[in-house]
Formats: structure tokens, sequence, C-alpha cells
């Protein structure tokens, strides 16, 4: 049913209708996980637009389409064009990132990112039992815009420019700390999100037959209308005498007799940057069948916020140690992207060659900061010694914000050989090498790769891939006495970073697909892979990945489709370390192991069957997805793990409980899609959802646990992504025309 | 016409210019492939070739992909008869010639660097992944209907990664693979779109970007060192859990690192919650003075 308007044809489809929740649906504490990224409400909504425009000889045409128009994640585009020549589009996307539906605080925020605490009389004020108010909706939404312009003026010369514009707003958590060492208490709050992000793209292709060229352009900018986060500290409150019964530390109370407890701290926001990108490549083809492609790419990265003070406690604000030698960082970081690239078959034989060539050069030209003292959580000055007038220490460590740089190198050489028609055989090798700055332990590192790969395809209904990449790792030195912030970081002896170590690497890849028939389709595949960090006493010892899985697809008849799969994966990791502050750090009796396994399992299955070809339709869809987590911490020596009668391992660095933690989700669905006439059809559909998970580690915020003795005033926002079930039905009507 | 292209200006079919020996033209083949010609003439290339060609490439619509048709039709038709290319499985004709007819006018922008690209390398022919002759997906002429679908018949894990608790809304339709990878060859070894893994995430994630005053080393070499893009059951896509991703590689530090647990009220601040981030909340970086710990 084709139709015309003001001398251009139109066809498209529009589907609408109405979904609502049998039973109640999830209640407001259980949408944050049942509408993470999507916005699902009963009630009327567009599940489908579409509206081509197009001229009798499909000169010229524009496209308009939209979806769940109204809701949270609506989107819509807009398309035209002149076939061949020209192509303008715009893009709109609302994606919606629910993070909690169940905060509370007793806190208000009286401005953007400022959060006061009203007075507090009681434990039950303190700890927000008695006056918290819910945050009812922890989230930020993305709204993306994009404008892409593509013209071809000719076939081989393609130019196009393309911005978009991403808008987040909404709120997360956000934790800060006050007092002395590492916090004595910390509150847990939300950092409003009103950020921006501008990306601007100019670039083309002349595409001749023997060469081609690209180049382009990038300007990224971003930007936060937000530079700083404002909490006051409940602690600060606790009433004379009171503070150990608030589960405050009796010096952090404005009680205490050294009276620099902060009333209040602030933490700062990312600042915002702007990136250029100018990127060139090519192509061409030389003699003996073979291709060369270079592509190289400078960036600019440009960051000159205005710092934030030090601290905002007017205790120790007068500190004259405290204060910088600039306002800004006068951040520069440079990035340069050389690839070269041959690939040949110079020999009449089917022997393909292929060497490649990448450098990778970030250099942080920012300005180099060497300081005066420093401040922990708005409370104790951390000095580096004594300031001179040049800015340097004297009789102390200086405290220097270092700038890091690094350069990789990758290099691959390989060679493909198809023995005979069925079989073709891949050897090959690689060499990476990571050159780092100073500021990391080990300064540079050798990786060799070797590969071995295989692809049979003996009949025209098997073909199987195999892959074999082993690799190694060596360092030229590790330092463990690096400076960080001019103070020496006194990592453990023999402790390893794991992306640094040494590492010896073996990984294996199976890929199988089975085709007997054009209607059936079977596809096993494994995979192994096994890190194995030789040097590192202390640190990640061992990683072992694998998975296994199939996918089956078939047409039993023209009538039905099916479609199924199930993969489980297994990661397993091996660490050890010491329970030790640094000064014990030859504790041995510190010493405690930890295994940490991480289980997927994944299930889909699918069909779709013609009841009555053309008249009615039936289509089902199900997924299944678990994961299960553990942690299994000991200590090595004689110990029975958690026993605090242990008198051989120091008490806090005796293993404790980790309990496991799982999640499942689940999701049916299934439609009946009736055509009642030529060009109309209804739908009724019904799909189940439901989320469980256990973590006891915020299943019990409660949400807050300052009551427990000894937990020195922490107070979290008790966000929690809660389980859910949910029974949706719905209607729709689809119109066609085409 | 509202925008002048005297370069563009279509050629119907035969309309005036010789075809070129041993080939029929889309007439002829529509003459026995009926309804493979109606579903092909309502794709974006067949509205091209038919009604809007701009070379004589082009202009030979079926035969500028299946080849010349002359000997075809004389020898009455059939599979692969008379040298056609059909592109099905079982088509004896070499993937990297089958690839030729694609590439050949595919070759500008994200086709730049096929040549030598992972994908070529192994022989993944085009029609593996994409489909012409008729629109099963809304974009990109794909062989299934979405990018996941598509990608996923032989990344069998990476798709089963989507449906983990932490991920990104790849599932939900708002991402799919091309987001973030180009298959078909960039510069980098995972099919990046950008010229690194980092400034891939930057393109959305910029406020990670910095520089800062305070930089945590890891986050400008890798993101990958501690997030799992595709999918995890840690937050944030975290690779391991939370306090142990962090004791990796702070194995002493200012406060030691202990294996704290349930039920050890005095330290409950390390395991619960957000675990470290509890108070190092900045932890891809701080541009406050006091933010060498990554706690302002």
């Amino acid at each position: 049913a084709q139709t015309r308007v003001g001398g251009m044809n139109v066809e498209g489809s529009v589907e609408a209708g109405g979904q609502f929740f049998l039973s109640d649906g999830p209640k407001n504490k259980e949408r944050a996980k049942f509408e993470e990224y999507r916005d699902i409400e009963a009630g009327p909504f567009l599940q489908n637009l579409q509206l081509r425009f197009f001229t009798s000889d499909e000169g010229y045409s524009a496209e308009f389409l939209g979806s769940k128009w109204g809701r949270q994640d609506q989107e819509f585009s807009l398309g035209a064009g002149r076939t061949g020549l020209w192509k303008f589009e715009f893009d709109w996307d609302q994606t919606p990132h629910a993070l909690s539906t169940t905060a509370r605080t007793s806190l208000h925020e009286v401005s953007p990112g400022v959060w006061v605490l009203p007075p507090i009389q009681s434990l039950t004020d303190f700890n927000g039992q008695a006056t918290s108010h819910e945050l009812h909706d922890v989230a930020v939404r993305w709204d993306t815009g994009r404008l892409r312009f593509t013209l071809t003026p000719t076939p081989d010369l393609e130019l196009n420019a393309q911005y978009t514009r991403i808008r987040k707003e909404g709120n997360r958590p956000f934790g800060m700390n006050f007092g002395t060492g590492s916090g004595t208490n910390f509150l847990e709050l939300l950092q409003p999100i009103e950020q921006t992000v501008h990306d601007l793209r100019l670039g083309g292709t002349l595409a001749r037959e023997r060469w081609q060229l690209v180049f382009g352009y990038t300007l990224s900018v971003f930007q936060n209308d937000l530079n700083r986060v404002r909490f006051d500290n409940p602690c600060f409150q606790a009433p004379i005498g009171g503070s150990a019964a608030f589960g405050c530390i009796a010096g952090e109370s404005r009680t205490a007799a050294n009276n620099v407890v902060p009333a209040r701290g602030q933490s700062s926001l990312p600042p915002d940057n702007m990136a250029h990108t100018f990127n060139i490549g090519g192509g061409v083809n030389l003699p003996l069948r073979t291709r060369l492609t270079a592509n190289g790419a400078y960036s600019l990265v440009l960051q000159n916020d205005a710092f934030l003070p030090f601290t905002i406690n007017p205790s120790i604000a007068g500190d004259p140690d405290l204060r910088l030698p600039q306002k800004s960082l006068n951040g520069n970081v440079q990035t340069i992207n050389l690839s070269l690239q041959a690939t040949s078959r110079p020999l009449p034989l089917p022997l393909t060659l292929s060497a490649k060539y990448r450098l990778y050069d970030l250099t942080d030209r920012s300005d180099n900061f060497t300081f005066g003292n420093y401040v922990l959580g708005d409370r104790p000055v951390v000095t580096g010694g004594v300031l001179t007038p040049s800015g340097t220490r004297a009789g102390g460590a200086a405290i220097v914000a270092g700038r890091q740089s690094f350069t990789r190198h990758n290099a691959d050489l390989d060679a493909r050989y198809q023995i005979v028609q069925p079989v073709a055989v891949t050897l090959g090798g690689g060499w990476e090498q990571w050159n780092r700055g100073p500021l990391r332990e080990v300064s540079e590192t050798d990786e060799y790769f070797a590969k071995a790969a295989v692809d049979v395809t003996p009949f025209d209904w098997l073909l199987a891939r195999l892959t074999y990449k082993p690799s190694f790792r060596r360092d030229s030195d590790y330092n463990r006495n690096i400076l960080s912030g001019g103070v020496p970081t006194s990592q453990i002896f023999d402790g390893r970073k794991f992306d640094e170590a040494e590492r010896d690497r073996q990984r294996v890849d199976l890929l199988l697909q089975f085709t007997p028939a054009d209607t059936l389709s079977v596809t096993p595949t494994a995979g192994w892979r096994h890190d194995d960090y030789i040097r590192s006493a202390f640190g990640i010892k061992w990683e072992t990945g694998w998975s296994a899985g199939l996918d089956v697809g078939w047409t039993p008849f023209e009538r039905l489709t099916f479609s199924a799969g199930y993969i489980h994966e297994l990661v397993d990791r091996d660490l050890r370390s010491r329970g030790a502050s640094p000064n014990l750090s030859s504790n041995v009796n510190a010493d405690w192991l930890s295994n940490m396994t991480d289980t997927y399992d994944t299930f889909h299955a699918g069909g779709k069957a013609a009841l009555i070809p053309k008249v009615l339709d039936w289509t089902f869809g199900a997924n299944y997805a678990t994961s299960f987590g553990s942690i299994e911490t000991r200590n090595p020596t004689a110990n029975v793990p958690g026993n605090p009668a242990n008198t051989v391992v120091p008490n806090n660095a005796q293993a404790k409980r980790m309990p496991d933690f799982d999640d499942q989700l689940v999701r049916l669905e299934t439609a009946l899609r009736y055509h009642f006439a030529k060009s109309w059809t209804a739908s009724l559909s019904y799909a189940f959802e439901q989320f469980q998970k256990n973590d006891w580690r915020t299943d019990n915020l409660t949400p807050f646990l300052p009551q427990l003795a000894g937990t020195n005033g922490f107070i979290w926002l008790g966000n929690d992504l809660r389980n859910y079930t949910a029974h949706i039905a719905g209607v729709t009507l689809a119109y066609t025309f085409k | 016409k509202p925008w002048p292209a005297p370069a563009q200006q279509p050629t119907a079919p035969g309309a005036g210019t010789e075809l070129p020996a041993g080939y029929v033209g889309a007439e002829t083949c529509k003459g026995c492939h009926a309804d493979q010609f109606e579903r092909f003439e309502h794709t974006k290339m067949g509205r091209l070739f038919l009604k809007q060609p701009r070379n004589m490439r082009e202009r030979l619509a079926c035969e500028s992909c299946h080849g010349p048709g002359q000997k075809h039709v004389e020898a009455g038709g059939g599979r692969g008869v008379g040298g056609m290319i059909t592109f099905a499985k079982n088509d004896p004709t070499p993937v990297a010639k089958r690839n030729e007819m694609c590439t050949t006018c595919h070759s500008k922008g994200p086709h730049l660097l096929w040549k030598g690209s992972a994908h070529e390398a192994r022989d993944v022919a085009c029609t593996n992944c994409h489909k012409v002759m008729e629109d099963v997906s809304p974009r990109h002429s794909l062989a299934k209907a979405t990018e996941i679908e598509t990608c996923g018949t032989c990344h069998l894990q990476k798709r089963a990664a989507t449906m983990r608790s932490s991920h990104m809304p790849l599932r939900e339709g708002k991402m799919t693979c091309t987001s973030c990878h180009n298959p078909h060859g960039t510069v980098t070894a995972s099919l990046l779109k950008e010229n690194g893994l980092n400034e891939t995430c930057y393109a959305c994630h910029a406020e990670k970007r910095g520089p800062f005053l305070w930089t945590h080393a890891p986050v400008p070499e890798n993101c990958s060192n501690c997030h799992d893009p595709h999918g995890s059951n840690h937050e944030n896509m975290l690779k391991t859990a939370k306090p142990r991703l962090c004791q990796s590689c702070h194995i002493l530090g200012p406060h030691g690192s202990y294996p704290d647990g349930r039920g050890d009220t005095g330290t409950l601040r390390f395991v619960m919650g957000r675990q470290c981030l509890n108070c190092h909340a900045n932890i891809h970086g701080s541009n406050h003075p006091s933010g060498k710990f990554f706690t302002r």
C-alpha cells in the first residue's frame, strides 16, 4: 500500500500499543536493576516507526526512524540523501543508567554537590536511622545527539563530517574520608554529574585502484559544570564526650584537645580537558601482489583547570607550607601513533607473508610539581620537609607530582601457506616492548610471541580453526623503591605488579563450524589461557581462564527456525600478600594467600514458527545467565584461618572469611503475531524477567553501620541493586505500507 | 535537481551504453531469478546499482559481483554454471577472490586496512557477515538481524559476556560491537576503532582522560588492566573482586594490605560497599593538590 505525498513515494511501517505488568511489577526499590539501561512503564508506547520518502527513480530519499517516544530511553534518527552522492544523518538517543533506588542519607544538598548535615542530638540522628530521607533515583542519563554528513562527489572520493554531543546528567555514589591516616571515618554521598562531551570529526578518503589515502582530524572536548563536591563530617558533630559512642574516634570529634577536626571536606571532580588528533594513512598496491599500508596519528591533550585549595579546614588552611607554585597543572600530553603493515603474495604459491610494526608513544609534558605539605582527609598536614624559597625541600623528601610517559613498540611477522586446498597453516612471531619512565617499577619489558594457526575446511560443511599463541615477558629490572610523590613506595621485596611483572602466557583457541546442510549449523568453541607470573613471590602469582560452548542453528522446515547456545567460563587467580604495615614487611608470619574464582554459565534459545503461513507467527526467546564468585583466603603458616586465638600470625594478618557472591538473570519472552490484513499485524507478547543476587558486601548495608562496634563512623548510602521479578504483557498493532 | 552533480547523473542500464562482451544485463537475470531480484532491488545496493549507477561497474548490477552471465545463460543456468560466483558456502571460488568482488568498491574509509587484517588473514569471507541480496538487518547489510548476533556467530564468549550483571548497554540495544571495533581492520590488534584502547574508551568517558595532577600509573597505559569491557560479575565491569583487585598490586602501602573480611568490623570500610573506593574515590586520577592517594 505504498502512497505518494507531494510527488514523493512513501513507504514504511508503524507499530504501537500498550504494555502492562501482570501482578504488581518491580517495586520502586527494585527498579534500579530492572531499569538499569531502559525505561519500562505500564501504558501506551511506540514500538517502532519507519517512514521512507523517495523519488520514483530513487535519486533522492529521506528516512525517519523512531522508537520508545516519551520514554527515558527514547531514540530516533533522520536521514536524507542523494543516492550515491551525499547523505545527511541525525541521530538522537537517550540512555538512562540507574545506579540505585535504595540510597538514604541524613544530609541535605543545599546546592549542587554541597551536602549539609543538620544538627544531631543522638546516635539515631547520627547514623540517620531516625532522620534520613530517601534518594529515590541515583542515576545518570546520557543524551547523545549526532550529526553526520557524507559526500561522495565521485565513486573514489568520500568526504565526511560528524559532530557528536553527549550530555550526562545525574549523580552517582561517591565516598569521602575524614581525619588522620587512611581515614578514621568516611561518608558516602552523591557526586553530581553535569558533564558534556563534544566530538567533532572531519575526514576523507581517496581510493584509486592502486592506492588509497585517508585523512582526518578529531576534536574532543570534555566540559564538567562542577569542579568539586563538599560533605559535612558527621563525626565532627559528635557531642562532647559522645564521640566513641557514635563510633567515632574521640580525637576525631570537635571535642578533641587538638581541635583541628574537619567540619567538612572537599573533593575534586574531573577537570575539563581537550584533545586534538590529526590522522593520515594510506595504502598502496605494489608489484609481486604486495600491499603496503601506513598510518600516522598525533594527538595533543590539554588540561588547565584551576586547582582547589589543599583543604577547606580553617584550622590548618593557614599553614604557610600549604601553597602551590602555580594555580593549575598546565596539562599537556602528546601521543604519537605510527603503524606500518605489509602483506605480500610474492610467489605463484598460496603463500601470504605479512609484517606489522606499531609505535605508540605517550609523553606527558605537563608541569612537574615540587611543592610543600599536603593534607590527608582535610585533617593531618603531611610534611615533605622544609620548603625552601626555591620550592625545593630541605630536611625531608620532596613531594613531587611526577609526570609519567611511556613508549610501546609492537612488531609481528607471519606466513600463511595453504598446504593443500582444505588446509592452511599460519606460523609467526611477534615482539612487544614497553619503555616506561622512572616512576614505574619496571623501566623496560620485552615480550616475545609465537603464533601457530591451522584452518581446515576438508568439506564444505566443516570449518575448523585452531590457534596457539604462547608469549614470554621479561623485564630489565624491578625497582621496588620507586618514588611516588617523592616518597619511596616501600613495596615488599619480591612483590610484583601484574601489569609489569615477568610473565609466561599460553593461549589456545578452537572454533569448529559444522554446516551439514543449509538448514543446520553447529558451532562448538573452546578457549584456554594461562598466565604464570614467574617471579612474583607476592602479588598475582598465576591466572587461568577457560571457556567452552556450543551454538546450534536449525531450520527443520521453512516454517520453523530454532537456535540455542550454551557457554561455560571459569577464571581462576592466585594471589599472595603480606598483611603487615611497611615497618613489619619482614614478618613472614603475616603472609596470606587468596584464590579468586569467577564462574559464568550462559544459555540462550530462540525460535520462530509460522503456525499459519503468512497469517499467524509465533516467536520465543529465552536467556539464562548466572555467575558465581568466590574468594578463599588462608595463612600459609600453621594457622586456623580466622582463628583469633592464633598467636603466630599478627592479628590483623589473619585470613578472614569472604563469603561467596552470585547472581542470576532469567528472561523468557514469547509473542504471537497475527497478520489479519495485507498491511495490518496485531501482536500479543509476554515476557518474564527475574534477577537475583547475593553479595554480602552490599546486601548488609542497612544502609548504615556506624552502630557496629569499632566501625569508626562509616556511613554508607546503603545503595544496593535489589532482586526483582517482572511479568510484562504487551499488545501492539502494526501497519505497513510498501 | 536541488543538488546538481554532473559526475553523478544516473544512466539507466543499457541507456545508450553497450554492456561489455560476455555480460547480459540485470533484466536477463531477473528472468530466472525474479524472487532474488525483487528482494535485491529494495536494498541500498540494489537501489544504487539498478536505478542510480554511477559508472559501468555499478551498471553491470548483478554481474558486477557474480561475474559475466552470458555463458551461464547459454548453458541454461544452474548453480555455478558458466563460472558464476555464487558466494554460497560451497562456492569453489576462493574466498580471497570472492572478497575482491566487494573490496574493489569497498576500499575506502573503514575498509582501508582490510588486507592483512585479523579477519582477512584467516580467510573470513565478506559474506560470512554481510548479506546484500536482501535487507536482514536495519543497517550495514548484515547477515543477521543484529551486530551481536552476527559477531556472536564466531565470538560466542564475547556475546555471552554481554549477559553478565555488570555490562555495557549492548543487550539493551544502546551500543553495538562496532561502537568500539572496526571488524574490517584497524591499526590495533583488537580491531579497535580509535588509535588505541584508552582512546576508544575516552571517546565516551572523556572525564578519565586527564591529564591529572596525580596520575594512577596503570590508568593511562591500559583501561583493561582493571576492566573487562565485554562484561563482568563485578561492579563497573572490573576483572576481579575488590579489594583483591587493588591488593594485586598494592601489597603494603601506607595502611598495609590485610586479608579483611566479614565480621572484622574494625575494617569494614575496606571490604564493604565500594571497598577501597569508599575512600580512594578518584581512583582514575585526581587534580586536587591533596589528592596524592586519590581520596580528594
